[in-house]
């Protein structure tokens, strides 16, 4: 096969997936058909479920399988693709790399697409660096952590960090940004105006998400997401190079590839231009030695070769390649942090002492612990959620639990039989329920308590029974009771209805503290006591 | 703050026509001022419809036909090229059966109605208070859309208008533009029980009409009930009782919580519809605070049996 016809596969390949997983991304949301078939839906046959395998590209992910498998012991469904993965990369190297991974592909683009870098700027550039060596560093630092049941894997994972940096800053951003201008068009006196506002919201909703969307610290991702973007200006594809810890694990299966880079010393002419074009500075140039387990398979150096003194072949029997460059460094860096992250991460006493009052988790989230093993912190769960309740959490979870989800009362809730979260969380943290479990059981996460202080009723503020009428159980967790209140300003006593909460039928569901017309510290507030996940957490003796 | 109470375009229509009708009836009226007062004397005595099903297979989608066929038809409140807007209580992602919310048959069979009177568009639109596309799908107010044709609006926030009410209590607040935007108001509550308001009726489904602080306006919940029912002042009102919840209101969420009762009641008379619906919970139009201040305001009577009453029973 000719170089160009496999660039251009290469190419096809790449842009297909890009969009797969942008198209996964975007309907990772409550399904746009509301026209439900009611009569089925009242019997609680049918669930609102999405339409699409949006955990599609987490599925694919061997290193999310793998730490999966040794930190929380799950054989996740669907991962049989992450296996196919491994065979892949097994035969052909980092070939996901190079024509699959969609993060890759975008580094890719800001890199080719009008480099910073000149001729010998970039052949520099493309020169091998000792810091490659670094995603090895990665790579053991999150498998041995993933051991002793820290799994910090997804911080890094390239199909995590690019889903959470879309969903949760890139997209909303846009989103917000368009909502504005919509939103100041709609406040114009000029019909057409009106309309365009209406029709442009209808269009632009079912993507950057309805109303204005939040994310806590998302701007923080933002940030990051596009200096990770900027650094393919200094050195093209940088972090596929430097970082990826799913580049590395790749680095090292691929290490028996056989498909391999073949070159002809005889014919090169040192021209240098396979270097200008390598992406992945695997030392293409004859006269070095190829690195199998840095070169991502882009074929621009067979491209770009114009003497043909490199050459891609298959090679049956397998030969070995260099041994990857990892580095002791590297190594024993990695050893070093994998073992004592872990141990540092649980000082906070988040898992074994106190947890955050404020830590709510989403509705069928397993116990602390085990959540810690297995929470990729991929944000689909928060770009899922049809109320924006769900945030990445800073500091409740302590540092091992930084960017997992926690729900913010204030922000949205926990709607009574949505059931999306545990549906589309690709490692199983989030447990899959049913509508009738998830009512049944009931799914606790949380419990809700009254500030008598700044309740209306209670202080004597006006009459108010919001956080009893959204109540969603039957029978209602918050009741009324009839009480005397003395009435400010004018002293005088009068009859009021008081809220009480019911701890054994409240789920924390937390729309009365959405709702409660006391902003800012509403008058009711949802804490994570008594949330079903947890023992420890129990605050009635019956369960 | 850059709101407009009232739009220039508005307020010249408006002007028009007042004027313009002014000058009409001055014209009109003149010679037969006793024809006149005598037409206008018995057309504005206002009817209250109930249709029962009695007949245990009864169809809601007749029933309503026959309430509306007792009323003299829907052409009489929905004339050719109209843009009506149905407001359903459709603000808890519930499913029909637990009656939180109102039944798609009968909201069927409503825009069905609109639309055979010529409608130019039929919407339904309520600002819901559980997600809105939740809301949609789950009380088959989504189906009902796509089955008829009708548009259901979703309540973004830019269609959140801040308009003069001119309430007692109540001055300016964003309303749900849809719902002002309409030659033909046809409000369509469900009947519930309510911990504050004692019942959940024709008039507070308005609530579900405006956007803003609406929690706190439970803090004055029946004098805002009023204003809201004032401001909207719907063409007619036709109270879904076909099933009503009797405890747990307004959200309820179990089937326990669910009486069947299989009645419909529609009245011109915003006021009476709601008195004559607190029966159906064995309390008097006088037990319910905004019922009675209804009345105090003229918004209607609570009178209802003086109204021209009719029974429709299947």
């Amino acid at each position: 096969m000719k170089a160009t016809h496999l660039v251009w596969i290469r190419r096809v390949s790449q842009a297909f997936f890009l969009i797969l997983f942008i198209f996964l991304l975007i309907e990772s949301r409550l399904p746009q058909d509301i026209y439900l078939d009611y009569s089925i839906a009242l019997n609680g046959e049918q669930e609102i479920q999405l339409d699409y395998p949006v955990t599609y590209f987490f599925q694919i992910d061997p290193l999310i399988w793998i730490t999966s498998l040794i930190s929380g012991h799950q054989w996740i469904k669907g991962f049989g693709w992450a296996f196919g993965i491994v065979v892949l990369t097994f035969f052909f190297g980092r070939i996901f790399c190079g024509f699959i991974c969609p993060l890759g592909t975008l580094h890719h683009m800001v890199s080719y697409i009008r480099p910073a870098l000149k001729k010998q700027d970039m052949i520099h550039a493309n020169q091998k660096h000792a810091s490659q060596r670094f995603k090895y560093f990665l790579l053991i630092l999150f498998l041995i952590a993933a051991v002793l049941g820290l799994n910090l894997t997804g911080l890094l994972d390239p199909m995590a960090f690019c889903f959470r940096s879309l969903a949760l800053a890139v997209f909303p951003g846009i989103g917000t940004g368009i909502k504005e201008l919509l939103d100041l068009s709609a406040q114009s006196d000029i019909k057409i105006l009106n309309y365009i506002s209406y029709s442009g919201e209808v269009l632009v909703s079912p993507v950057f998400g309805y109303g204005y969307k939040a994310f806590k610290s998302a701007w923080f991702m933002g940030v990051l997401f596009l200096f990770i973007l900027f650094l393919n200006r200094i050195r093209p594809r940088f972090w596929c190079r430097t970082l990826c810890p799913l580049g590395a694990l790749l680095g090292l299966l691929g290490r028996f590839s056989i498909l391999r880079l073949e070159k002809d010393l005889e014919k090169c002419t040192n021209c240098s231009l396979c270097l200008q074009s390598c992406q992945g500075a695997a030392s293409p140039i004859p006269g070095q030695e190829w690195d199998a387990s840095e070169c991502m398979f882009c074929f621009n150096c067979f491209n770009a070769c114009p003497e043909d003194a490199i050459v891609f072949k298959l090679r049956w029997p397998k030969e070995v390649s260099k041994t990857p460059d990892m580095g002791r460094r590297a190594v024993l860096g990695g050893l070093l942090a994998g073992l004592s992250f872990p141990f540092l991460g649980r000082l906070d006493g988040r898992v074994h002492t106190v947890s955050d009052a404020r830590l709510i988790r989403p509705p069928g989230s397993l116990p602390e612990k085990d959540f810690l093993k297995l929470c990729q912190r991929c944000g689909l769960c928060m770009k899922v959620c049809p109320t924006n309740a769900i945030n990445p959490a800073l500091t409740e979870a302590g540092m091992a639990g930084f960017w997992t989800p926690n729900l913010i009362m204030i922000q949205g809730y926990c709607e009574y039989t949505c059931i999306l979260c545990g549906g589309v969380c690709p490692t199983g943290a989030i447990r899959k329920l049913s509508g009738k479990e998830k009512i049944e059981s009931p799914i606790r996460i949380g419990s809700a308590h009254i500030d008598r202080g700044r309740c209306l009723p209670w202080s004597g503020n006006g009459p108010c029974i919001v956080c009893e009428e959204h109540c969603p159980t039957s029978p209602k967790a918050i009741r009324l009771k009839e009480g005397q209140s003395s009435w400010l300003p004018a002293g005088k006593a009068v009859n009021v209805k008081l809220p009480y909460v019911d701890l054994e039928s409240c789920v924390g569901c937390g729309i009365c503290e959405y709702k409660c017309p006391v902003k800012g510290n509403p008058a009711i507030r949802v804490i994570s006591a008594g949330e079903s996940r947890s023992v420890a957490n129990q605050i009635l003796l019956k369960l | 703050m850059n709101y407009h109470p009232i739009t220039r375009r508005q307020s010249i229509k408006k002007l028009f026509k007042i004027s313009g009708g002014l000058a009409l009836t001055g014209v009109m009226t003149w010679p037969f001022q006793k024809t006149i007062s005598a037409w206008a004397g018995s057309t504005r005595k206002k009817f209250i419809i109930e249709g029962i099903g009695q007949d245990p297979e009864y169809s809601v989608r007749t029933l309503a036909r026959k309430v509306f066929e007792a009323a003299g038809g829907i052409q009489k409140f929905v004339s050719r090229q109209d843009v009506v807007v149905i407001k359903p209580n459709i603000s808890w992602a519930r499913p029909p059966d637990l009656a939180a919310t109102t039944n798609p048959e009968v909201l069927e069979a409503v825009v069905e109605l609109c639309q055979e009177a010529g409608a130019k568009k039929v919407r339904i639109a309520d600002h819901t208070i559980h997600d809105a596309r939740r809301c949609f799908a789950i009380t088959g107010a989504g189906m009902v859309a796509k089955k008829t044709g009708a548009d259901l609006v979703y309540p973004r926030s830019s269609l959140m208008r801040n308009m003069k009410l001119r309430g007692h209590r109540l001055d300016v607040w964003p309303v749900f533009l849809p719902l002002v935007e309409a030659d033909k108001v046809i409000n369509l509550p469900v009947a519930k029980v309510h911990s504050l308001s004692g019942l959940t009726l024709g008039m507070k489904n308005w609530i579900g009409a405006v956007g803003g602080r609406r929690s706190a306006l439970h803090q004055d919940i029946h004098l805002t009930i009023v204003d809201l029912a004032q401001f909207f002042n719907p063409t007619i009102t036709l109270i879904d009782a076909t099933r009503i919840m009797v405890a747990n209101g307004p959200s309820g969420g179990s089937r326990s919580d669910v009486a069947v009762s299989n009645r419909l009641i529609l009245s011109d008379d915003p006021v009476a519809a709601d008195a004559k619906a607190a029966g159906l919970f064995n309390l008097q139009p006088q037990d319910i605070g905004f019922i009675t201040l209804g009345e105090k305001w003229g918004l209607g009577t609570t009178e209802f049996q003086k109204l021209r009453e009719h029974k429709v029973i299947i």
